[in-house]
């Protein structure tokens, strides 16, 4: 962890990586099952990719915000190669991705500055 | 017999949930019997025991207003004894409904009383319309006639039901209108109206007074408890109208679901319809029996019953049952050639001689509780060469439509023998086919993974582990109890009681459907045990109402069986609420009728009821919901249709299925309309009664929509 000091938007960035990674896991958990009883391995690999990204960004490297939006846009072609153009279908699939994404987006400023604080030793 | 399902659902960012509620064929045609070909034109019953029959010798040149109803009457519950909901008249039309409103209102005043009842009303009412008088039940049986022009109450009748006779739900569908051939005007009773209770009584009224018959069983009564043995309130219950052919009155009831294997016969009666008398029982286990059984004996123990409504065809004299599953639903092992034979099957019975005359099988060894819910209609179906045939539309939980020759039985189109799925508890007892029509389904393609649902991905992926989890071999997928099945579609159908309407000018068929699966699982009798499901004459309510959240029909614990039942109807997921699987949840559908094509097909419902952890969402987005009720089809095309959660009443264009008029119910629509005419203006009734397990509000309202006086 960093050690410099956080602002109210440093806590923000924190806690919302924390919750990404905790939404990984959740993801991976249950992609894993899923994928050992035959079914798609979607949600392993985003799974993955969340918590890696949460992981990043707890450490303020930008590296995981980009890695987020990789995922963001990863999600919605695999949800269209599933469900096509279906709008109540894409609802669970990539609704609360953008919503995340939207946060991450807002988020950016502090993770540049502070990635900037910490001399990129983080990333 | 269960009815209903809920479910729930999300979008754009906001979540919802929808309530989601919940066929067969081997035909085996018999040319119809020498007496009832050579009694077509004759109609008085035959049989011995209705030797008082004389008294109700039909009039060949009266027909009764059910057989031939006058152009604004509703003289049956399906609108006449043919059951097409389809009225001719045309006064609203797509132009002028923007002006359609409240011509009056009606409150039946009964309303659950108390926790168990409250849990537990559906009254799923259609008035019927004679003359100048509506006539209606209540959820409890009260028996009521309004004036059609007012709507204001003209008598009522309480036959005192204690709610401890409530069955699955309290429901009463509709009463029954007849006419004495021959009486004088002032005979009391010449016109009566006809009910079965949910305690198994028939009761006769005058339909100008309301005053029993005294002329009818004992007193205006006969108690259908005779020959069922010991008396279990809630066990037997009349929750459909009966229906009339040629002076026999025609009933089965609704044995409670999945209880145990020796439960109430489902034996169907028919009696007298002015003395009450039994003229014959129909008891598939004893065919050698033609009335009531010796003293201290039974009618066959946990045979197939009808619950729901049946059609008939006065000049042949058939009645239509759409029979139901042997008590026991979910494990046939213990049942007997006969229930195998006539169970989930349309039987045709000559009401002369009570003797089944051919049977149409729409599931083979039914473990699934697909029992038939939907009314059949009777139709003259039209051929290539500009004749018809006399012909039965006839639609089944798993979606499939049949159109069979009314006489024989015998499909017009082909219905193949498709290979069935294998396993489970029971693999050598499963059919190696089931039936499919090629005429028409309203069932979709089977389930895969990505069909899963949920508000985010996390539930979503839990419903498709739970997927992959469960025993899955698309339709007909066999029974098992060390892992969940997927029962799709659901006991809910495809189409269930609400039943179809056809308009054989236009050669419209209109059906709505669920499309909803079931999540289900036997559980061993040391699993029931550990979960205290208990049958109702043991004191339970005979349903599981820890899990899965749905207050009825969680389990059931058929009791004489290996296993117990476990059913998440609608497969909701747990703390969400929502279902498992993506929408639509219901829709309703247009069909060519010569040919069974889709004119079109549309979800019903919008999801401004429904949503995540029960909270409704209020967004008005088409969604299609669960729904219970059916349509009706007026002269100017317009269907008119409730039956979804989210409360509307809604008009269709029948042209393409354009939703051209709503309003906004009181309670639940899980009803049918009905459409009538009285000194030259037309009225659509419907009454909201809510439906306990559709999750929508319980009510007691009739309301009846006109156009402004003035127009």
């Amino acid at each position: 962890m960093p050690t410099s000091s956080r602002g109210a938007s440093g806590w923000c960035l924190l806690v919302f990586s924390l919750i990404l990674i905790l939404l990984g896991l959740i993801l991976m958990a249950g992609g894993l099952w899923l994928a050992s009883l035959g079914g798609s391995w979607y949600y392993l690999i985003a799974g993955l990719g969340l918590m890696v990204s949460g992981g990043l960004m707890a450490r303020d490297s930008l590296t995981g915000a980009w890695l987020y939006f990789v995922v963001l846009v990863g999600t919605v072609i695999w949800a269209l190669w599933e469900v096509g153009l279906s709008p109540w279908e894409l609802l669970p699939r990539v609704f609360g991705y953008i919503v995340l994404g939207i946060v991450v987006a807002v988020l950016l400023p502090t993770l540049k500055r502070r990635q900037a604080m910490s001399g990129g030793k983080a990333s | 017999m269960r009815k209903n399902i809920q479910a729930p659902l999300l979008m754009a960012g906001l979540t919802l949930t929808l309530a989601l509620p919940g066929l067969a064929q081997e035909t085996e045609p018999t040319a119809p019997s020498e007496e009832s070909s050579a009694q077509e034109s004759q109609a008085p019953p035959a049989s011995e025991s209705a030797s008082t029959a004389t008294s109700s010798q039909q009039d060949a040149t009266d027909p009764q207003p059910s057989d031939a109803p006058a152009p604004g009457d509703w003289a049956a519950w399906g609108r006449e004894s043919h059951a097409t909901r389809h009225s001719p008249l045309d006064q609203i039309t797509a132009d002028n409904i923007e002006n359609l409103e409240v011509a009056w209102s009606y409150r039946t005043g009964d309303m659950p009383e108390g926790d168990h009842a409250e849990s537990k009303y559906a009254p799923e009412t259609t008035p019927i319309k004679v003359d100048d008088s509506l006539y209606l039940c209540s959820a409890m049986n009260i028996m009521i006639s309004l004036d059609a022009r007012t709507g204001e109450e003209q008598w009522r009748y309480d036959p005192q039901v204690d709610a401890g006779a409530i069955p699955y739900s309290a429901s009463c569908r509709g009463v029954t209108y007849h006419e004495i051939p021959n009486a004088g005007d002032e005979q009391q009773c010449a016109a009566r109206i006809i009910e079965g209770t949910l305690d198994g009584r028939l009761i006769a009224v005058d339909a100008d007074t309301g005053e029993l018959c005294q002329d009818f069983g004992d007193g205006g009564m006969v108690d259908l408890w005779e020959g069922i043995g010991e008396k279990v309130p809630g066990w037997y219950s009349v929750t459909a109208p009966p229906t009339i052919v040629q002076g026999i009155i025609v009933t089965g009831a609704q044995v409670k679901d999945g209880q145990a294997e020796d439960a109430p016969s489902g034996v169907i009666r028919g009696y007298d319809a002015q003395t009450g008398e039994l003229a014959w029982a129909w008891d598939m286990g004893r065919p050698d029996l033609d009335g009531a059984p010796p003293e201290g004996e039974t009618y066959t123990r946990g045979t197939p019953n009808m619950w729901t409504t049946a059609a008939s065809d006065e000049e042949l004299g058939y009645v239509y049952l759409p029979m139901g599953n042997s008590s026991v639903d979910y494990f046939g092992g213990n049942r007997s050639e006969e229930e195998n034979e006539y169970s989930t099957s349309l039987v045709a019975i000559d009401v002369n001689s009570g003797e089944p005359v051919w049977h149409f099988q729409t599931v083979h060894y039914d473990v699934w509780d697909y029992d038939l819910g939907s009314q059949p209609s009777l139709v003259d179906f039209p051929q290539e060469d500009g004749s018809t045939v006399p012909a039965l539309i006839l639609a089944s939980k798993q979606g499939d439509i049949y159109v069979l020759d009314r006489r024989t039985g015998e499909s017009l189109f082909p219905v193949e023998e498709v290979e069935a799925p294998r396993g489970g508890v029971e693999p050598d007892n499963l059919s190696e086919t089931q039936p499919s029509s090629s005429y028409h389904t309203l069932a979709f393609p089977d389930l895969e993974e990505k069909d899963m649902w949920g508000m985010t991905p996390i539930d979503q992926l839990w419903c498709r582990i739970q997927f992959r989890r469960a025993e899955y071999q698309g339709m007909y997928t066999p029974p098992t109890s060390e892992r969940r099945f997927i029962q799709y579609p659901g006991y809910n159908g495809g189409n269930d009681w609400g039943s179809v309407a056809v308009d054989t000018e236009r050669g419209v068929l209109i059906a709505n459907y669920n499309n909803i699966p079931n999540y289900n699982r036997l559980l061993t009798r040391e699993e029931a045990e550990e979960r205290n499901l208990q049958p109702i004459y043991a004191g339970g309510d005979g349903s599981d109402s820890e899990e899965d959240g749905p207050a009825e029909g969680a389990g059931d614990p058929q009791v004489g069986a290996p296993y117990a039942i476990d059913v998440n109807a609608g497969w909701r997921a747990p703390i969400t609420g929502m279902p498992c699987t993506a929408p639509p949840y219901g829709g309703i559908r247009a069909i060519d009728l010569a040919s069974g094509e889709t004119l079109w097909d549309k979800p019903l419902g919008e999801a401004r009821k429904n949503g995540p952890f029960g909270i409704p969402t209020y967004l008005p987005l088409t969604i299609g919901t669960p729904n219970n009720g059916g349509p009706l089809i007026t002269g100017s095309g317009l269907i008119f249709i409730a039956a979804a959660t989210d409360d509307l009443f809604r008009a269709i264009n029948i042209e393409n299925g354009e939703v051209v008029w709503k309003d906004t119910l009181p309670a639940g629509g899980q009803a049918n309309p009905m459409t009538y005419e009285v000194d030259g203006r037309q009225y659509v009734v419907i009454a909201p009664g809510g439906h306990h397990f559709m999750e929508t509000p319980i009510g007691d309202h009739v309301i009846a929509y006109a156009l402004p006086e003035d127009e």
